[in-house]
């Protein structure tokens, strides 16, 4: 670090030298997207197919709003489980109970999004799925 | 298990004298529809009838591993029990030797809470002790701080039991485990499993459980009024599993 400080116009030519070349490699990933070779950024290893297909839901509506479930049910479902074992606060409109009585397997809805992103909450390690 | 009865007892033990016993009354209010929360209004205790408790009776100690699927590893070192029963005799032999169940003492000066790192144990506001499983790392502070051995570790990883309880989760490898007073149940208004199944048909009807804030409650009113002690009360611990008989 000290010899790119005492030398400035060296580190300003290296940091244009790293723009040049994000330039050039953004525009190649964009012309082979254009010309139909998308899906072989897909192909690491790692990937396990998508997007992930729910089962649908029985009931009506949601406790919440979807899109508010989408961002925040791992820190709702966290505190309520807080809540529950710390306070004894127990909600049986809230109650992982009342999600499954609409999302009838976990194996169907809350593994196919994890399995897809690549996280593992072991909530079924040791709770039983409500069925 | 064989033990000597003042060792269990502890020196000193307080004492409650009294005189006759009014009959029983409702244990537990009937919670709300939706809601529930612990609350400092009550304090769960239980209290057991060691005049009734007969030797070989297993009736709490069947009804607590089916309700709570306490696992068991054919290794007597690692096996877990929440409830125990305990063979107590007198040194002097001027007392018969009686039988005994142990369990969590759900102490008001809980020293397994004392010592956790992680805030895993914990006691609730109606007193019972309880270890939140999402938080314990064993590291078994809290096995070495309980003087009543009433705390296991997981040493195995353990599968859900054929014709188990699914309301109760199992365990993982790794975490600590004890009686909770059946707190899924207490919860809902119920008595804990090994209550119900003491006073069962299997059962001699041994045990009470109910709520020490209630004056009127069957254990307060027991307890105000027939000679009852706690196990150790030396130790300061202010257990809430007492003994009538002992
Ligand atoms: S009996 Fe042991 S585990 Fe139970 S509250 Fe007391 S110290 Fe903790
Ligand atoms: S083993 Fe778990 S509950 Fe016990 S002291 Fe350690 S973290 Fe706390």
């Amino acid at each position: 670090m000290r010899s790119l400080q005492s030398h400035p116009v060296r580190f300003t030519l290296l940091l244009a030298l790293v723009w040049a070349s994000v330039l050039v490699l953004s525009h190649q990933v964009m012309a082979s997207g254009s010309s139909g070779h998308a899906a072989e950024a897909h192909s690491h290893s790692d990937y396990t197919g998508g997007p992930p297909e729910l089962e649908k839901a029985k009931g009506e509506a949601c406790i919440r709003p979807t899109d508010w479930m989408r961002r925040n049910h791992m820190d709702f479902l966290k505190h309520r489980r807080g809540q529950t074992v710390r306070e004894g606060l127990r909600i049986r409109s809230e109650s992982l109970l009342k999600c499954s009585e609409c999302h009838q397997s976990h194996e169907k809805f809350c593994d196919q999004c994890h399995n897809y992103v690549g996280v593992a909450p072991n909530c079924f390690e040791c709770h039983i799925y409500p069925k | 298990m064989t033990m000597d009865r003042r060792t269990v007892l502890g020196f000193g033990g307080a004492a409650v004298a009294g005189v006759a016993l009014a009959p029983g009354m409702t244990l537990i209010a009937a919670p709300s529809p939706d809601k529930t929360e612990a609350s400092g209004d009550q304090r769960w205790a239980m209290l057991i009838d060691v005049n009734k408790c007969e030797t070989n009776c297993t009736a709490c100690t069947k009804a607590c591993r089916q309700e709570n699927n306490v696992p068991l590893f054919g290794d007597a070192n690692r096996d877990i029990h929440w409830i125990r029963k305990l063979e107590i005799r007198d040194k002097e032999h001027k007392r018969p030797s009686v039988s005994l169940p142990v369990l969590c003492n759900h102490c008001e000066n809980p020293p397994c809470a004392h010592v956790c790192p992680t805030e895993a144990t914990f006691i609730r506001k109606d007193g019972i002790v309880l270890v939140d499983k999402h938080r314990c790392i064993g590291c078994r502070y809290c096995i070495l701080a309980c003087p009543y051995k009433a705390r296991s570790l997981v040493y195995k990883k353990t599968s859900f039991p054929e014709g188990g309880n699914p309301n109760v989760p199992i365990r993982a490898k790794g975490v600590v485990e004890k009686c909770n007073f059946c707190v899924h149940l207490v919860d809902e208004g119920k008595e804990p499993a090994c209550v119900q199944a003491c006073n069962g048909e299997e059962g001699n009807k041994a045990m009470v459980f109910g709520d020490l804030n209630d004056p009127k409650s069957e254990i307060s009113t027991i307890i105000r009024e027939v000679k009852t002690q706690t196990i150790r009360a030396d130790l300061g611990l202010k257990p809430h599993v007492h003994y009538k008989g002992l």
